[in-house]
């Protein structure tokens, strides 16, 4: 692959796993996560994201109304924990089908496509 | 939080609306810390060196914090964006216009009534110098408006600009008009105002320009040239006019059209190239008696350079259709 071909790539990379750090995120809060557990949660799960990125996205889903915060002072340290809402839940669920709905397609189109 | 986190905090709220930043600075250091506390591992004792170093790789990881306040503040980082752009550019094309045509008539109108002697070149720059203020104070203003709406519309539809259909853009929404068609006249139209202006030739006094003086309020033209060579200039200009109504009329640049054009287009540029050289055109008065014959050549070559021009133009223009 030369240089402009990677390039590209990358672009096309960022672009594809961008759209899933939402569904991703919904999906995680099933259970109360604070900003850091939640990112670690999602880089092991194999979808790694940028601190800078995911912070002001859980802001964002809190304000559409999909994510619930609430500040926990039990620890050392106050943290912030986001859990999914039940009309958070219901666009994770929409989501997940589209996935499906999509990896089923995208994996018929490949196989029609490879000789 | 050491002195470092405060400042990069600090930098990240301040640009931030006022009742939202006590909440997002806990959060941010609260994950600073986490992140470097994770960092650190299980080191009961950390090198405080060492803690320095992971908290600045941490800092620099979230990058900097204009651009982290950018993504919590969530605003549009652009004056007039994609779903205004449309009436944007619809709004300049309608007011525009309007704007110059009223600025040029306001323009002559006041100039005429104010000045007693006009002549044409005051007034040419006046109304070129005023016309472009106002169409620049009107530019200014509709961008300002308009991405001023830019923002108070944020996730709220724009409202409609005429012609536009309610609901969803269906294939009836669909701009049927023929562009191509439009463009033909509008050169026609121009075309015929050009050669109207060129009619009047004869007519224009110098005292219109800053060269009354020279003759003494005289026309461009010698008066002692002979009628028919008039006569000849205007029945040429009357076959071009012809020829424009007719690509007015059938909005199209047929071929023949376009050669017939062309013929008289050289047929012309060989009369007036031949009534230049064989008498003074000019009124004698205007043009320098010693270089009178350089200055008659030197108009013919300028009629031919521009009537090669067109020529070419109008083969382009002719090519162009075709390959569509």
């Amino acid at each position: 692959m030369n240089e402009d071909a990677q390039k590209a790539l990358t672009t096309h990379e960022l672009e594809l796993r961008r759209g899933t750090v939402v569904f991703a995120s919904l999906v995680a809060c099933s259970r109360p996560q604070y900003g850091y557990s939640l990112l670690t949660t999602l880089t092991e799960a194999g979808i790694p994201t940028e601190a800078n990125t995911l912070y002001p996205l859980l802001r964002r889903l809190e304000k559409q109304g999909l994510l619930t915060s609430e500040w926990s002072t039990e620890q050392a340290r106050p943290r912030k924990y986001y859990t999914v809402t039940d009309s958070g839940a219901e666009v994770a669920a929409a989501l997940h089908s589209q996935w499906l709905e999509l990896d089923s397609s995208i994996t018929k189109l490949w196989k029609d496509g490879t000789p | 939080m050491s002195a470092l986190t405060e400042i990069y905090v600090d930098n990240v709220v301040r640009h931030l609306p006022e009742n939202t930043r006590a909440d997002i600075a806990a959060e941010i250091t609260a994950t600073i810390d986490d992140t470097v506390e994770a960092r650190l591992g299980e080191d009961p004792q950390p090198n405080p060196e060492h803690t320095a170093a992971v908290e600045r790789e941490v800092l620099e990881e979230l990058g900097d914090p204009a651009v982290l306040s950018r993504e919590y503040s969530n605003s549009p980082q652009h004056f007039i964006g994609p779903k205004s752009y449309p009436l944007f550019l619809w709004t300049l094309r309608w007011i525009l216009p309007i704007v110059g045509l009223i600025a040029v008539l306001a323009n002559v109108v006041v100039t005429v009534a104010t000045t007693p002697d006009v002549q044409l070149g005051e007034l040419i720059g006046s109304t070129v110098g005023n016309t472009v203020s106002a169409l620049l104070t009107a530019f200014a203003v509709i961008a300002i408006i308009i991405g001023l709406g830019d923002r108070r519309a944020d996730g709220a539809a724009l409202p409609r600009m005429p012609g536009q259909q309610k609901g969803a853009w269906t294939i009836d929404d669909l701009d049927r008009r023929d562009v191509r068609g439009r463009q033909i006249r509008a050169e026609a139209a121009l075309g015929l105002v050009f050669i109207l202006a060129l009619a009047t030739i004869p007519f224009i006094p110098t005292s219109l320009l800053y060269v009354g003086h020279i003759n003494h309020g005289g026309t461009f033209i010698n008066p002692d040239l002979g009628t028919g060579w008039l006569l000849g200039y205007w029945g040429f200009l009357a076959l071009l006019a012809v020829v424009e109504i007719i690509r007015f009329v059938n909005a199209s640049t047929r071929p023949t059209v376009a050669i017939i054009g062309g013929i008289i287009d050289v047929a012309m540029a060989v009369f007036l190239t031949i009534a230049l050289l064989t008498q003074p055109v000019l009124h004698p008065e205007i043009t320098s008696a010693p270089n009178a014959d350089i200055q008659q050549i030197i108009a013919a070559a300028a009629i031919w350079i521009i009537t090669i021009w067109d020529q070419v133009s109008t083969w382009r223009t002719y090519r162009a259709q075709q390959s569509r």
